[in-house]
Formats: C-alpha cells, structure tokens, sequence
C-alpha cells in the first residue's frame, strides 16, 4: 500500500518527477549513492517517504530483476504517488542518460576514422575490461567471510568452469545456482 | 533482427540479472554466440560506452540495442532496462513477507555468487580482443584494481583511460 507521508501533503506528480530526475541524474557514485541521496532528501527532509517505506523498497530492488536503482526508484515513487510516480521516477532515472549512451555509442562509428579518437576509444575499452574484473569481484567479496567462503568459491568456479568449458547456457548456471543455494544454505 | 526479438532478448538478459553488469554473460550468449549479431570488440565498446554516461549501471544495453538496429535498437535496449523495475510493485504488495524467508535469500545470494563467476568466465574472450598490447592490459589493471579500492563513479575511470590513450597516441 502507498506510504502515508510523514506530517506533509502528498506531493504533486510534477515534484516527484522533478526530484527523482536531480537526484538520478545528478548523483556521481553509482546505484548506492543514488539510493542514499534519496533517503536523506524524501526521508529526512521532506519526510514523503517513512522509514519503513524506504527501507522495504530498498530490500526488495536488491532482489527485484534488472538494475537495482531503477527497481528501487520504482518501489519508492510507487509508495509515494502510486504508479504513476512509479513510471514517472523510472523514465526520469533512465531516459537522459539512455539518450546519452545512444549518443556516445553512434559517435563511436564516426570517431573510428580518426587515429586519436580510436585509440582513445581502446584504452576505454580497456578499462572496461578492468572493470568488469571489479563488478565480478565486488560481487564475491562480501560472501567470502568465514561462514560463506566455501559456498561462494563451489559456486563461482563450478558457474565459471561450466560457462567456459561447457555447452550450458548462462540462465541453466543461474538456475543450477538457485536449487544449489536453496539445497546448500548460504547464511546471511 | 526485429526490434520484437531485440527487445525479447534484452529483456531476457535484463530479467535474469540482479545487477546492471550482471545481464552481461546472457547478453554475450544471445548476441555474440548464438545469434552473431554483435563482435566481442562491439560489446567491448557498448560496456565502455555505457560506463561513460551518467546514471544506472546496466545501461550498456542501450548500446548493444543500438549496434544491432541504430536508434530503434537503442530504443528497445532501454525498454528493455526500464520494463523489469516494475516487477519491484508487485512484490511491495504481495511477496514482501516471502523474500524474508531464508532458503528464499540463499538462493538469491546463490545466484549473486554465480554472476561473478559467469561475468569473469565472459569477460575472458572481450579480455583477448581488447588487451593486445602493454598499454591496454596497464589500462586494464589500473581501472581493475583503482575500482576494487576506491566505490569512485567508473565515469571518472573511464575517462582517465581515454586521456591516457589519447596521450600515449600523440608521444609515440
């Protein structure tokens, strides 16, 4: 159900959409960042969101499929002015900087002329490479603890060996990964 | 391809991820292997690309989208990115006292695990393509470890690797 607000009138469609866009648009530090700028200015400040609004729709985008902060934008606009700050939050959060990414992506066809711009382009590929090593490991990290390391390794190595040296496609692995960790209780 | 199959596919790959990068083993699979779309070197370039730009991190999509049918395909990619959030409403109002279950979690954090092996498992053959040289694999490391120690916005990084580039370029 909607979130009561806490000690103020329910805001317009206009100011939630005008919130969300600064907030998503405007935050450097990725999901987290966003997701913590939200709570100090919807829960703190403007009190639209209570505690137990945000801290739900927080736990819930973690599981919920796609990016995170999306599912998170979401659940919080949804709680504040149904779904239509739902839709109104997401398309604020994504469409700017979808219309960036399509930008960059088909000056990259044009800037492959020039010898400068490609091996610019290189060494940005490069470091996504890089990068990709970092997501993959930020997603371990937090699992290889006293209690969980053995799952987390049996897990991620069976999942690598199998994608790499396999005809099994990734949704099989995911799925395989599911019914292991509902078998083999991974603690929180 | 139809931008319906587009779409389709994204989706799929963004529906099975728990995380913007998370897509990227599906998204390899779909478009590289299976269906011979894209190049290792494009998709490379689609994740650059969408490291660059501000906002969610699985918006790399949107590139992928665009490099297989131009701007109706990146449009498709970011239907594809926003269409899955949605699912988070349903589960406010009906599931949210299942997720607290904890075979429910473990499986979850299962499938977390997974990811990671899967994402280093695809990123080896982008790795071959794109590290051909000292410059790109010292690129490669710096933005790995500099990421690993410092939570920084990779549009910093991304755009430190660019001039790096850009200045071993005009001194050779």
């Amino acid at each position: 159900m909607l979130d009561e607000p806490v000690n103020v009138e329910r805001p317009t469609l206009y100011h939630v959409f005008l919130t969300y866009f600064r907030l998503a648009n405007l935050t450097f530090g990725g999901g987290d960042a966003i997701m913590a700028a939200i709570h100090t200015e919807l829960v703190t400040a403007r009190k639209w969101l209570s505690q137990e609004g945000y801290s739900i729709s927080y736990a819930l985008a973690r599981i919920t499929p796609g990016t995170n902060v999306l599912a998170f934008c979401a659940g919080s606009a949804w709680k504040i002015r149904g779904w239509p700050g739902a839709i109104a939050a997401v398309l604020v959060a994504s469409v700017p900087a979808g219309i960036v990414v399509i930008l960059l992506t088909a000056g990259y066809g044009a800037l492959q002329s020039s010898a400068s711009a490609r091996a610019a382009i290189a060494a940005m590929v490069a470091a996504s490479v890089g990068m990709m090593g970092t997501a993959a490991c930020n997603l371990l990290r937090p699992y290889l603890d006293r209690r969980r390391w053995a799952p987390a390794v049996v897990i991620a190595g069976i999942s690598f060996a199998l994608l790499q040296w396999s005809a099994m496609t990734p949704i099989r692995v995911l799925g395989l990964a599911a019914v292991t960790g509902i078998i083999w209780r991974i603690p929180e | 391809m139809s931008l319906l199959m587009l779409y389709l596919l994204l989706a799929k790959a963004t529906l099975t991820s728990f995380s913007g990068t998370t897509s990227f083993p599906v998204v390899r699979h779909d478009f590289v292997e299976h269906y011979h779309q894209l190049t290792d070197r494009q998709l490379n370039a689609a994740i650059a690309t969408g490291q660059a730009a501000p906002g969610p991190n699985g918006l790399y999509i949107v590139s992928v989208g665009y490099f297989v049918a131009g701007v109706p395909g990146g449009c498709a990619g970011l239907l594809a990115v926003i269409t899955p959030p949605f699912l988070i409403i349903p589960m406010l109002q009906f599931l949210g006292r299942w997720t607290d279950k904890p075979r429910i979690q473990s499986a979850l954090r299962a499938v977390t695990i997974a990811a990671a092996g899967l994402i280093l498992s695809t990123t080896l053959p982008l790795a071959r393509d794109a590290l051909n040289g000292p410059l790109p694999m010292t690129i490669a490391l710096a933005s790995f470890a500099f990421l690993l120690v410092k939570r920084t916005s990779s549009v910093f990084v991304i755009a430190a690797a660019a001039l790096a580039g850009l200045a071993a370029q005009l001194l050779s």
